[in-house]
């Protein structure tokens, strides 16, 4: 066989060579002569041990062609070669694979674009084709070398979408096969992930500049890139999860992408970068990705708030895609983690304002977590957090503590919303509920407030927070959602409501409240009456709400606005609970006080406010407006639930010492020192006397017992050494002074004497309902406003 | 044409604008460019020189200075055979971050790796780190010390050059195993070829 072009000396080349040499044509431009490539195709398929002879010799002519900057026969010959990878499947393949790995790697080393382009072409088309018999020796890192500096390229999107066309191959091609390089490693990583991100960031960046430049294809870089990374990261095992996030970290850090300086509060690249890392994760890892990115956070302790801030705002968006997914140990450790990184902010964080973006962004962070955990995650989430708030208890707590207990509280509130209540059991447990409520008597009332609505969004089963946001008489009109409670839910409330109870009526105390306070605590308490409807409860409901209203009428230390906001909370209780629990002549005893109040009184009922008008009337001149006791047992009767509970003895106010006691106590040390710091022992009295299941300190006990005995005794003592030294001034007096004398001086003295007289009487006017029993109760005040400074014990 | 008996990978680095493409350009094409923008990321050129009649394949990888591309042309180092540590004999900040270069090169680059000092730009009037200076560093240092100048040409072949036959000359002492390895003394220095993979030959 003579193939003719080259003469006669083509006769004594190889046979393979001449094959080679035909396929060639004279002129480049006359492209791949298609006969002549059939047949050495033919010719490979028939005899595949000359496959690696004639892919060296292309490679030799490629480079010499190369060499000689004849660039369109290398065009054929790398059309060529690609040709004979497609059509030989033989296992004598490995071996041409050499050459043409060579072959591109000729190209890609070219300084020419189109080569390196058509090149990457070639070696995408290699990386598809699967290879039966591996290749031990081969080696990628040229490769990947090379692609990741061309996604760099200054010289236009083609070189670049080659580029990371050219690492999409090299991951494939590698990662599903163990025995050729570990594309794992962190030299090729670092290279890859790095180019990857580059040009989905680059492109971003332009699209900013550019918007009406809509991509054509799908073939623009950033989206190329994305895909790429995509894959990539899909197919990354545990193990190689890291080495693929650690450039991601870096390549951030490195170019300011957390907090791009531009617009520094813009982290949409992060964001997106990371739900693409969350999406494409399988996702039994996923969240590895929030526990790298949480460690990110602590080795970027001491960058600018901004940064953090940018850090815990991917954190927040992404974790929720990996929420669903972690286990157990990991849940408590992020929230640990993340609770530490508050900490942190609140003790060496002043007041700068981004550092409260940041504390924001952390609870946002929190809150996203919990909302995607299963309930009883959260149940445990919150108890965790909870166990985390610093007490009040402690006394010598400083502003910084306060500031962590309210950030606490907001991130137990943040949790909460995205509780939703089955059983109230279940969602208080006692070592839950029982710091909420000591926390609930904070000195702090924004504090106390966000207590009150943890509670609420704790509590609220059927949407109805909205409507009781308010106090209001009108309760036909809120169109509450009842539902008749479970048995679980009266077990929790006959065992829990006393503390609860306790709790509210003590946070009502308080003197620092604002209405807000105050109505939170009727949202707190309408909820509960809504929730948990039913006959049992009610007698305790409407116990506390006496209570509430002799503690509105007695009380020393609240202020009149703060006594008529308590009146109107009483009110629109007693107006609610009937009409839930439907008790309709209750409901119209409550009615016609109501209708009583809107024409004598208005400013007994709701809306609360902070300041009255200056002639608004005490409640306590108007017995008539107040919601007496003894009707609501009868109409209680009428009704049909038995009010004898209701009518022996009550835990506030008219029935149990202890309560008032600690309370009036309490409220006193608040007038004398400005300020609760001892705040602690007034719920425990509470506890003491209403709730004998509930632990307490023993040694606090002690202590306000001694305190009292001693508070007691001595006053005594002073009192009788007054008393004989008055004895001893009269009688010394009346053994020396003359007659008139004496008159003149004991007729002021009289009138003194009636004075204070009257004064202590008007004081406890209110108590004069008490059964005289309880003298040493009324003692006890009596002896303050007289001996004041004996009390500083 | 093609049958280089050895391949060696040189990554030149240094702070931002002391001349890295330059140095490379004024090599692999014998150009100076005029108005060369910065480097992104990784640039990547080929030079086949002579030494000792063989053919040596000089990769040369030309990286960005900024700090912003260091994660990716940090993961370069690592493949290095020879470094090349650029700074601009006119800018006395480019000399001041030498020792953070040399962390780096430390931390990320194989420890055999040969260090060359290069002083760029000595057509410039303006000198502000005298040669001295230069020198003694890379006497400190354990580097070779050149100074260069892209524009002029001056240098810049004798460099590659010299790394090349260092190169080679350490790949022959590996290359023959008869000799024991610490007899294998260049210009003062002990140095083995880093890793078997440093040098690929073919045919």
């Amino acid at each position: 066989m003579c193939f003719g072009c080259c003469g006669c000396c083509s006769a004594f080349r190889p046979r393979y060579k001449r094959f080679v040499d035909n396929i060639f044509p004279v002129y480049p431009q006359d492209g791949l002569v298609k006969n002549n490539m059939e047949k050495l195709t033919f010719y490979a398929l028939s005899s595949p041990e000359k496959l690696d002879r004639i892919g060296e010799y292309m490679y030799q002519r490629a480079a010499r062609d190369i060499y000689r900057r004849r660039y369109g026969f290398v065009i054929i010959a790398m059309e060529a070669m690609d040709q004979l990878l497609l059509a030989c499947h033989a296992p004598a393949l490995n071996l041409f694979v050499e050459s043409f790995l060579k072959m591109v790697q000729k190209l890609l080393e070219s300084t020419e674009p189109e080569l390196q382009i058509l090149a990457t072409q070639s070696f995408v088309k290699f990386a598809n084709i699967e290879e039966d018999t591996p290749s031990y020796h081969r080696r990628y890192d040229f490769f990947v070398s090379k692609f990741s500096a061309m996604c760099h390229s200054s010289e236009g999107d083609q070189i670049r979408i080659a580029g990371i066309k050219g690492l999409q191959a090299v991951v494939r091609k590698t990662v599903s096969d163990d025995l050729v390089e570990n594309i794992w490693e962190p030299v090729h990583m670092d290279k890859i992930v790095p180019s990857l991100l580059f040009n989905m960031q680059n492109a971003r960046f332009l699209n900013n500049e550019a918007k009406e430049v809509i991509p054509e294809d799908q073939t623009d870089p950033p989206m190329l890139a994305e895909t790429c990374l995509r894959e990539l990261v899909g197919r990354a095992s545990f193990g190689h999860i890291r080495a693929v996030l650690k450039p991601v970290l870096k390549h951030f850090d490195l170019h300011k992408l957390w907090a791009p300086e531009d617009n520094p509060n813009n982290n949409e690249f992060a964001i997106h970068t990371f739900r693409i890392i969350m999406f494409s994760i399988q996702a039994q890892y996923s969240y590895t990705v929030v526990e790298t990115l949480v460690a990110h956070l602590d080795d970027n302790a001491k960058s600018s708030p901004i940064i953090r801030t940018s850090i815990s705002g991917v954190l927040s968006k992404i974790i929720a895609i990996a929420a669903g997914e972690s286990v157990g140990p990991m849940v408590l450790e992020i929230i640990n983690s993340l609770l530490c990184h508050l900490r942190d902010s609140v003790k060496h964080g002043t007041s700068m304002t981004e550092e409260k973006q940041y504390q924001d962004a952390l609870i946002n962070a929190l809150g996203e977590f919990a909302n995607h955990l299963p309930d009883y995650q959260k149940i445990e989430i919150m108890m965790f957090i909870m166990s985390k708030i610093p007490f009040p208890l402690v006394d010598n707590h400083t502003p910084a503590d306060n500031l962590l207990q309210s950030i606490l509280l907001k991130s137990l509130l943040k949790v909460g919303t995205k509780y939703q209540t089955i059983h109230l059991n279940s969602t208080f447990p006692v070592s839950f509920l029982e710091p909420l409520l000591r926390m609930s008597l904070a000195p702090d009332p924004e504090m106390r407030l966000l207590v009150q609505k943890i509670l609420h969004t704790l509590l609220d089963r059927h949407q109805n927070l909205e409507k009781l946001t308010k106090p209001t008489v009108n309760v036909s009109k809120l169109n509450l959602v009842l539902e008749k409670s479970s048995r679980p839910d009266l077990i929790f409330i006959n065992k829990h409501g006393p503390i609860i109870y306790d709790a509210l009526y003590t946070t009502l105390q308080m003197d620092s409240n604002t209405p807000d306070n105050v109505e939170a605590v009727y949202t707190t308490l309408a909820l509960l009456c809504v929730e948990l409807a039913s006959a049992e409860t009610v007698i305790d409901l409407l116990q506390l709400v006496l209570g509430i209203q002799s503690l509105a009428l007695n009380s020393t230390t609240l202020s009149t606005s703060q006594k008529f906001n308590l009146h109107a909370l009483v009110i629109s209780l007693l107006v609610l609970i009937p009409s839930v629990v439907t008790i309709p002549p209750l409901l119209e005893y409550a009615n016609q006080i109501v209708e009583a109040r809107t024409q004598e009184a208005p400013h007994l009922l709701p809306d609360l406010m902070v300041h009255y008008p200056q002639d608004s009337e005490v409640a306590n001149k108007v017995p008539h407006l107040l919601v007496d006791q003894m009707a609501v047992c009868e109409n209680l009767k009428s009704g049909g639930i038995d009010p004898s509970r209701l009518a022996q003895t009550s835990p506030y106010g008219a029935g149990g010492p202890g309560v008032v006691i600690g309370g009036q106590r309490n409220s006193w040390i608040e007038t004398a020192r400005g300020s609760v710091i001892d705040i602690n022992a007034p719920p425990e009295v509470d506890s003491v006397s209403s709730s004998p299941g509930v632990q307490r300190k023993m040694v606090e006990e002690e202590l306000t017992f001694e305190s009292m005995k001693k508070v007691l005794t001595e006053s005594v003592e002073i009192r009788k050494e007054a008393e004989a030294r008055r004895r001893k001034q009269l009688s010394d007096t009346f053994r020396t002074a003359t007659f008139s004398e004496l008159v003149r001086r004991t007729q002021p003295k009289h009138d003194v004497l009636q004075n204070k007289l009257n004064e202590i009487f008007k004081s406890l006017s209110a108590n004069d309902r008490r059964n005289p029993t309880e003298e040493k109760k009324i003692e006890k005040p009596a002896y303050e406003q007289n001996f004041p400074e004996l009390f500083f014990y | 044409m093609d049958d280089y008996k050895f391949l060696f990978k040189v990554v030149l680095v240094g702070n931002a604008g002391v001349g890295k493409t330059c140095l490379v350009r004024r090599f692999t094409q014998g150009l100076f460019p005029p108005g060369q923008g910065a480097t992104i990321g990784v640039d990547f050129m080929i030079k086949t020189v002579d030494v000792d009649n063989e053919k040596v394949k000089l990769q040369i990888w030309d990286t960005a200075g900024q700090e912003r591309f260091r994660s990716i042309t940090q993961s370069y180092y690592r493949s290095a055979h020879a470094l090349i540590l650029v700074y601009d004999i006119s800018c006395q900040p480019t000399f001041d971050c030498l020792p953070d270069w040399l962390r780096e090169i430390e931390e990320y680059a194989s420890s055999k790796v040969l260090r060359v000092l290069v002083g760029n730009k000595i057509d410039r009037e303006d000198r502000e780190i005298p040669t001295h200076v230069g020198e003694e560093f890379a006497e400190r240092h354990n580097m070779y010390f050149l100074e260069t100048s892209a524009k002029e040409a001056e240098n810049v072949e004798r460099l590659f050059m010299q790394i090349a036959e260092d190169l080679m000359k350490q790949a022959r002492s590996r290359d023959l195993p008869r000799y024991d390895a610490s007899t294998t003394n260049i210009n003062g220095r002990t140095s083995t070829v880093s890793d078997s993979n440093c040098c690929s030959r073919f045919q």
